[in-house]
């Protein structure tokens, strides 16, 4: 039935002196040698950081951002700690407040995230009812020269630009 | 010029072991690399100079000569823990004595061997010190008291006593054809041709060939036999508890080994330091016209390389300008090369013997780099032999042939002996 009898390689004299295999193998490399040897441009190797990666898509998991809403532009997060409480690595860190504007009963009075800790598993992006942090800005390379230069706080997360076509948060 | 001749071949001994070391590492890398699609090092650069990525291995070896010597408090025989890689180098640097450069030298009746030991022993030396060089490996093993290294140890020394013996059955059926143990007489008997081929050994000996190299592998600890450092097994094999130059040395030693092997082979197997067909008298006879060859070759190689440079050194860096520097480099040492070599083609002056030798030291640095990239080339195709797949090759296959070899080599000999 669903039983697919499979040849059992290496019992043939040709396979069992192993040269023929070996030297074919040798074929393919000395191929691939003399072909990068006389033209190397064809390479896919990316002079980094002269050269930067094309392949950055809005599904890339780069740095955070916090999304804004399409009414007001104010802060979509209603600091309900699903993304802290989701989050492997404990590096969210929120304060939540009251929200005075009406809008919503809660907003972060402080957001962190410590990219340092982080492991850039996007498992806060899943947790977020209100599409509220993203992992869509295309950020790769994270730099700072002390370790609180990679402590990502609420106005910092607020001002990354996202690449994916929604802008806004996508919550009702 | 008494002196400077009988320290020549030790010193090319130095330079043949120790100085390419940095050469053969940045071979691997780019060999590797090309073969892989990858670009290999590019980057690391005095004043932007490069050299084509070797700058990159001589910062390597800095890097280990000034890295902390740490000794790990759980060794108890530090005295062998620290013998034991020097002794795996020396072994290794001592095997590249025996190989000659080029043919005997005579200059006013005094005769010049380019041997940096001068004996005709060489084959054994050979045999006998690759031998010790693993005894550097066991005891390393040994002293490290981890259980990883010496695993690596014990299968170290299992690998190199079954593949000791074929190397030297099959070395038994070289010297029967070559019908002699001097490495230089065994060079000269390869410059008669053989049928149409040159009488290399790799023709007259197929057999003996193969079962030689792949030993040689083996007893270098070479991909594919390198079970002993194994890193997907046993960490890194019998030197994991080594670090800084301690570990360098063992890194040297494998690339020297690999080297002596190389050259080894080179000798025996590929026709040493003679062009195919030609012995050393008719080279001295012809040297004018084997001039004028190399200087046409000289314009063709480097006018290639000029043109292959232009194209690939596009990726500049900081300081001087590379491509600038190496083309006036190459065009300045050509046009320098081509002079001197057609003062003497033109009959000039007369310095034919020594001519020649240099004509051999090209001729057997030429092999053995093709050597080199050999054994680099197959250390990026094959992947590592399981254990007891080594050992079944070994001891079932290699050993047998190389017998066999030794029979139908010695009934050929009395045969041919014989008909004549
Ligand atoms: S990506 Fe993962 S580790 Fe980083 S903040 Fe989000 S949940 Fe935490
Ligand atoms: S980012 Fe989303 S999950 Fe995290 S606290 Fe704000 S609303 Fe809740």
């Amino acid at each position: 039935m669903g039983i697919k009898v499979v040849e059992r390689h290496g019992n043939t004299f040709k396979e069992k002196i192993y040269l023929h295999a070996v030297f074919s193998g040798m074929k393919t490399t000395l191929k691939h040698f003399t072909a990068n040897l006389r033209d190397a441009s064809n390479l896919p190797t990316l002079c980094y950081p002269e050269q930067k990666p094309t392949d950055i898509t809005p599904r890339y998991r780069g740095v955070h951002r916090l999304t804004h809403r399409k009414e007001d532009d104010s802060i979509a997060c209603v600091a309900c700690f699903m993304c802290a409480t989701a989050c492997p690595a404990n590096c969210i860190e929120i304060v939540a407040a009251d929200r005075e504007d009406g809008r919503d009963e809660k907003m972060p009075q402080v957001f962190n995230i410590d990219l340092l800790e982080c492991v850039f598993c996007g498992y806060c992006v899943e947790a977020c009812p209100c599409d509220a942090i993203r992992m869509d800005s295309g950020i790769y390379s994270v730099i700072g020269e002390c370790r609180e230069d990679f402590i990502y706080n609420k106005a910092k997360l607020l001002s990354i630009q996202g690449i994916s076509k929604e802008e806004f948060s996508l919550a009702k | 010029m008494n002196t400077v001749l009988i320290l020549l071949p030790l010193v090319l001994t130095l330079l043949y072991s120790l100085a390419t070391v940095p050469v053969l590492v940045w071979m691997e890398r780019r060999i590797a690399a090309l073969i892989q699609d990858r670009l290999g090092p590019n980057r690391c650069h005095i004043n932007g100079i490069r050299l084509g990525g070797i700058i990159q291995s001589i910062a390597d070896m800095m890097k280990l000569v000034f890295k902390e010597e740490f000794l790990p408090s759980h060794i108890k025989n530090r005295f062998y823990y620290l013998v034991a890689p020097s002794l795996a180098f020396m072994s290794a640097f001592l095997t590249f004595m025996v190989i000659p450069y080029a043919d005997t030298l005579t200059i006013n009746e005094q005769s010049y061997s380019m041997q940096a030991l001068p004996t005709d022993l060489g084959v054994l030396w050979f045999l006998a010190f690759a031998g010790l060089g693993v005894y550097g490996i066991i005891l390393g093993g040994w002293a490290s008291h981890n259980k990883y290294a010496i695993l690596g140890a014990i299968r170290a020394s299992a690998q190199v006593i079954g593949y000791e013996v074929a190397m030297g059955l099959s070395l038994v059926s070289i010297l029967i054809t070559y019908g002699t143990i001097s490495l230089n007489e065994m060079v000269s008997y390869q410059t008669q041709s053989f049928f149409i081929f040159p009488a290399w050994g790799l023709f007259i000996q197929p057999l003996a060939s193969i079962i030689f190299i792949v030993t040689a592998f083996a007893e270098t600890n070479r991909a594919p036999f390198d079970a002993a450092e194994g890193e997907s097994e046993i960490v890194a094999g019998y030197h994991t508890e080594y670090g800084a130059m301690k570990f360098g040395l063992y890194f040297v030693a494998e690339y020297i080994a690999m080297a002596a092997s190389g050259a080894l082979i080179v000798t025996i197997f590929l026709g040493g330091y003679q062009l195919p067909y030609l012995n050393t008298s008719e080279l001295i006879n012809n040297f004018e016209l084997i001039l004028w060859g190399i200087i046409a070759f000289a314009i063709v190689t480097s006018l290639l390389f000029l043109r292959w440079m232009k194209q690939h050194n596009i990726f500049a860096m900081s300081g001087l300008d590379e491509t600038k520097i190496y083309t006036t480099v190459v065009i300045g040492f050509t046009i320098f090369a081509i002079l001197v070599m057609s003062y003497y083609a033109l009959g000039f002056g007369d310095a034919n013997e020594v001519g020649v030798m240099l004509l051999q030291f090209a001729v057997f640095t030429i092999k053995l780099f093709f050597l080199h990239f050999v054994f680099i080339w197959v250390r990026w195709t094959l992947p590592r032999f399981r254990y007891d797949q080594t050992q079944k090759l070994g001891w079932n296959i290699l050993l047998p042939l190389s017998l066999a070899n030794i029979f139908i080599t010695a009934i050929v000999v009395v045969g041919v002996n014989y008909g004549n």
